[in-house]
């Protein structure tokens, strides 16, 4: 929340905890590139990660998204979704699975294996998410743009440029629709939309002028890049690796495969 | 196909991954299954784009829950997202939205040959979601079936409804090219004069 542009009325601008924030950090320094691999490598190795590891990652990731300025408030209220999806999961597994039973609802028995599988399936889930989270918040759409431009060159037939800008207009678009739909929202119940009750009429005038305004709003930006000359060929953002780069991924690299070995 | 088109598109093409990935975390609670608003963007992005740059912006849509940002249902992401049970719906969005935008495409937008694309688009959809889910999890057809389609049937008729009145409101912003040929447009442009 500390992002809040000054002279913005509070509550207008809720801004989502899942996009670019300055900070001078080595995460923030590191390569995107190293970024991205680190993170497939990761991810891969969750999937098949014991319990230990994951209590390992877990505590790490949430230590070093605080330390990003990720509230845990903040990153649960933008994750609720997941985390019901997660209990469902979790639930679902304790109830159907055979073993031994700690407790019974009528017909259904919660048994202890169960549990620790769900838990172990949710808490995987989790860290997949936390992960891509950590790298949208240390990494500057530019540089996310440059990396994917970057491991794309070598496919021909594919314009890689073409499709790096669009990467990075498709992240700097995600929190800029959320703050649209804020303030839509806002503007809908200043006009007392709350006193229909309607659900038609009140989705629809949700809907229609947040599209429209989203529509504008790309309008105005493709204009925009089309008045300042964009063509795909255009120097962007150099990516360097430093030799903590490289050691950085080894680490990452050596730490992926040890848990897949365990 | 001037540049400046392509240019337009491309940035359209990516506003719709936008839409899609926000459309994946806003769950409308109705009936025993929440309807997630994803396949609805795919749906009009079809309807909207034509099939290629429709085809553009669910890859790019794709290639981000690919690199592990969290952009698919509830915020997951990443490979094993895609080739878990759930990850044919993800891949059968590419057929869905190609058909939709290439049935669609220079007809002046009758009723019938839109929701004809949009049942079809979705049909197939549910041809690459369900069987990649019975192939990963096992499970029999009918209960495949069971699971992974019948209970979203009700929202995707509703979807499909939705997505044609939105589809015409939106055609005149998205077809000027000049900015204040259409008084509809100039209307929006005022009252937004100062978004971002």
């Amino acid at each position: 929340m500390h992002m809040r542009v000054a002279g913005e009325p509070a509550g207008v601008i809720r801004m989502s905890p899942i996009s670019y924030r300055l900070g001078t950090g080595a995460l923030h320094a590191l390569d995107a590139r190293f970024k991205f691999v680190i993170l497939i490598v990761l991810s891969l190795s969750v999937v098949k990660a014991g319990a230990l590891h994951l209590a390992l990652l877990a505590c790490g990731q949430i230590a070093l998204l605080s330390f990003l300025g990720c509230s845990f408030k903040s990153l649960t209220t933008e994750l609720r979704y997941l985390l019901v999806l997660l209990l469902l999961v979790f639930l679902v597994r304790a109830f159907t699975m055979p073993g031994e039973a700690v407790f019974r609802l009528y017909w259904l028995s919660f048994s202890r294996q169960g549990a620790a599988a769900g838990a172990l399936i949710a808490a995987r889930m989790l860290l997949v998410v936390l992960l891509g989270t950590t790298l949208v918040i240390t990494t500057r759409p530019a540089e996310i743009k440059a990396a994917v431009e970057w491991f794309l060159k070598p496919f021909p037939g594919l314009p890689a440029a073409r499709i790096g800008t669009m990467f990075g207009l498709l992240l700097r678009l995600i929190p800029l629709l959320s703050v649209q739909f804020a303030e839509t929202m806002d503007a809908q119940r200043a006009r007392g939309v709350e006193n229909r009750i309607n659900p038609v009429y009140r989705l629809t005038w949700l809907a229609i002028p947040f599209l429209r305004r989203s529509f504008s709003a790309a309008d105005r930006l493709s204009i925009a890049m089309e008045a300042r000359c964009y063509t795909d060929d255009r120097t962007g953002h150099r990516l360097t690796a430093t030799r903590r780069d490289w050691l950085v991924l080894a680490v990452g690299i050596v730490y992926g495969i040890f848990v897949l070995a365990t | 196909m001037t540049d400046s088109h392509s240019l337009r598109m491309s940035v359209f093409a990516a506003l719709f991954a936008a839409l899609t990935a926000m459309g994946a975390f806003i769950a409308v609670p109705i009936g025993p299954v929440p309807i997630v608003l994803q396949n609805l963007f795919v749906m009009l992005a079809g309807l909207l784009l034509g099939p290629r740059w429709g085809l553009a912006s669910v890859g790019i849509y794709l290639l981000a829950g690919f690199c592990g940002l969290p952009v698919f249902a509830g915020g997951q992401a990443g490979i094993g997202r895609l080739i878990g049970p759930t990850g044919g719906y993800l891949i059968g969005y590419l057929p869905a939205v190609y058909i939709i935008g290439r049935m669609t495409r220079g007809s002046d937008h009758r009723l019938l040959r839109e929701a004809g694309a949009m049942v079809l688009g979705t049909l197939l959809l549910y041809a690459c979601g369900v069987s990649w889910l019975k192939v990963v999890t096992g499970l029999s057809w009918t209960k495949a079936l069971a699971v992974g389609m019948l209970p979203f049937l009700i929202g995707d008729a509703l979807k499909i409804a939705a997505a044609i009145p939105i589809a015409r409101s939106l055609r005149p912003v998205m077809q000027t090219e000049v900015p204040a040929a259409d008084p509809m447009r100039m209307e929006t442009a005022g009252r937004t004069g100062s978004t971002p």
